[in-house]
């Protein structure tokens, strides 16, 4: 009896799962349903659910009308960028950290930390203003160098390298390598899988900004694919099936890929966690 | 080698530059172009900043300014209806799917879609989804609403007149003042709980299974293990959750930039939307008080931080 019960329950509650993972899937297929529909043939009764035939010219329209490629190139490069800079300049800072010993380090790290308290709202503003009067507004140098410093980055790779044995590195050291010949050739590579989930949380970031490239770039052609699926958005804004249609091509490819790289994403993702 | 004595410049070098040009140095300006009435086209100088000075006057305005005003209260209704909802359907879907049947992974992949997706392009996305006329949402609701009122007229009864708006009309969504800040909550918390799905499981993940086997030992059912064990538990998880899912919250920009501009009539302007007008949307830009509307967000969130971490003593358990 007590068996029975547990198992109706079980029931219960996946069909309730599987129900709310289709809702997830709905507005997908709902999207990509609409990118090819007729144009002008969305609001006739009754409602079509799938089209009849597959109208192709909601995709040409979007790819002669806007940068696609270009956009994703950007998207990549920022995301790239990003990914270099915390993989070099936070984990060499990290190493600093966990291995030397200097006057006022305590309060440096302290320091660092305490940026994490400050929202990137903030910055903002003077970032912009700042770089619009360098002239860098519209370059990539606005897009990439300001994650130059990263206290996440920096506390992650400390923690990381505290964590790991020293007797490697000290074993180096009696050999004769210089404190960088030990960094990279010895706590480096052990590093590794710290550096693969770091790199890819950044990436996912990186991919993903909007408010800081919305504000450093205004030609079409330096947008990533955020900033330009939200022009676009305005310059469609009633022409449901080419917007469906640049939005498929927009959110497909992350998909294929997260579906691919699945473990690694989840693994940064969790641990993006911490940085909120 | 127990550290190395000296000062690491190699290391170092990099990062402090980066922090002192684009943290330490931004900040201080921010906070100092907030005492400012400083307009774009003068030079970024102490000179011009001493010249546009105006005190407390930035901070004294918002007091004053009820479109401010309004930017609060969406705030604080967006996060006030968004985190709740989010945490617990996520909560609910990470308990259902921390255990092994057939399929489980597919579904705790369809729960992650929305997670990859870009925010901006959720927003676009759910535009069409919350389509009044021919959106699945509304289609769906015509049809529950067509399914009660359809039972009404079974036993002879006349449907109240909500059920017959829900059945021929339904919500306008982003085009009602009323209806707008609940689609945008809508489209948040569809992408929002997949990530929050994904932190519970970590935190179920990481509870030690022998505390199940004692409890079970001594007698404990499926309700009081959930109850005694995975509650208290889990309560860093759900705290930690929680404060990422208020800070994340207080900051929506993306979805109202996309899905709604800020209105109908102000009804979805938000704090940092707000300070996103002031400052690129408006001409000429108001920097000053756009750095005040930042400082006073960051207070917020401060504050708020610090009353999370007051209560945790409370209510998060904490392995001695």
């Amino acid at each position: 009896m007590h068996k029975r019960k547990q198992r109706i329950a079980d029931a219960v509650i996946f069909v309730v799962l599987l129900v709310g993972g289709l809702t997830m899937l709905v507005p997908f297929l709902w999207m990509i349903a609409t990118s090819f529909k007729e144009p002008g043939s969305l609001f006739d009764l009754p409602i079509q659910l799938w089209p009849h035939h597959l109208h192709w010219e909601n995709y040409k329209r979007v790819l002669t009308a806007v940068p696609f490629g270009r956009w994703y190139l950007n998207s990549l490069i920022i995301a790239l960028g990003l990914t270099f800079l915390n993989l070099t300049s936070g984990a060499m800072a990290g190493y600093a950290f966990a291995r030397f010993r200097w006057k006022g380090k305590d309060a440096m790290f302290l320091l660092s930390l305490i940026t994490l308290m400050i929202p990137a709202h903030v910055l903002i503003i003077p970032l912009f203003v700042i770089l619009s009067k360098i002239g860098w507004i519209d370059t990539y140098y606005a897009l990439i160098l300001p994650g130059l410093f990263d206290a996440f980055a920096i506390f992650l790779m400390r923690q990381n390298f505290i964590s790991l044995p020293r007797e490697l590195e000290e074993a180096a050291l009696i050999d004769g390598a210089t404190p960088w010949q030990i960094y990279w050739k010895v706590a480096l590579p052990l590093a590794a899988p710290a550096l693969a989930t770091l790199g890819t949380f950044t990436f996912l970031a990186g991919w993903n900004s909007f408010l800081w490239p919305l504000v450093a770039t205004n030609s079409i052609t330096m947008r990533p694919i955020t900033v330009g699926l939200a022009v676009f958005n305005t310059q469609f804004s009633t022409e449901w099936t080419v917007l469906m249609a640049g939005l498929s091509l927009a959110t497909i490819p992350p998909i294929i890929v997260f579906l691919a790289a699945q473990k690694y994403f989840i693994r940064g993702l969790t641990l993006g966690s911490l940085k909120g | 080698m127990s550290s190395y004595r000296r000062f690491p410049w190699l290391f170092i070098l990099p990062s402090l530059v980066g922090f002192l040009a684009f943290n330490a140095g931004p900040i201080i300006i921010s906070l100092l172009l907030s005492f400012t009435k400083w307009d774009v086209f003068s030079p970024l100088s102490l000179q011009s900043i001493r010249d546009s000075w105006i005190g407390f006057g930035n901070y004294v305005q918002m007091w004053q300014d009820p479109t401010l005003h309004k930017a609060f209260w969406n705030t604080l209704y967006y996060v006030l209806v968004a985190v709740p909802l989010e945490i617990l359907i996520s909560l609910l879907v990470a308990l259902g799917l921390n255990r092994d049947f057939p399929g489980v992974k597919l579904v705790r992949t369809l729960y992650l879609l929305p997670t990859v997706t870009s925010i901006v392009a959720v927003g676009l996305l759910w535009r069409w989804v919350l389509n009044p006329y021919v959106g699945p949402v509304n289609m769906f609701l015509r049809w529950i609403g067509g399914q009660l009122e359809a039972m009404f007229n079974l036993v002879h009864l006349h449907a109240p007149a909500t059920i017959h708006w829900l059945a021929t009309q339904g919500p306008g969504w982003l085009s009602d003042e009323h209806w707008a800040m609940p689609g945008v909550i809508l489209a948040a918390v569809w992408a929002g709980i997949g990530f929050r799905m994904l932190i519970f499981l970590a935190g179920l993940q990481n509870i030690d299974k022998t505390y199940y086997e004692v409890a079970s030992l001594d007698g404990a059912g499926p309700w009081h293990q959930f109850w005694y064990v995975t509650i208290p538990l889990l309560s860093p998880t759900v705290f930690l959750n929680t404060l990422l899912a208020l800070i994340g919250g207080f900051q929506v920009f993306g979805l109202i930039y996309v899905m709604t501009g800020g209105g109908p009539l102000d009804a979805t302007n938000v704090l940092l939307f707000y300070l996103y007008q002031k400052a690129f949307g408006i001409f000429p830009p108001d920097m000053g008080y756009a750095s005040a509307i930042a400082w006073l967000l960051f207070l917020l969130l401060f504050g708020l931080t610090v009353i999370q971490w007051q209560l945790r003593k409370r209510w998060v358990w904490e392995e001695a």
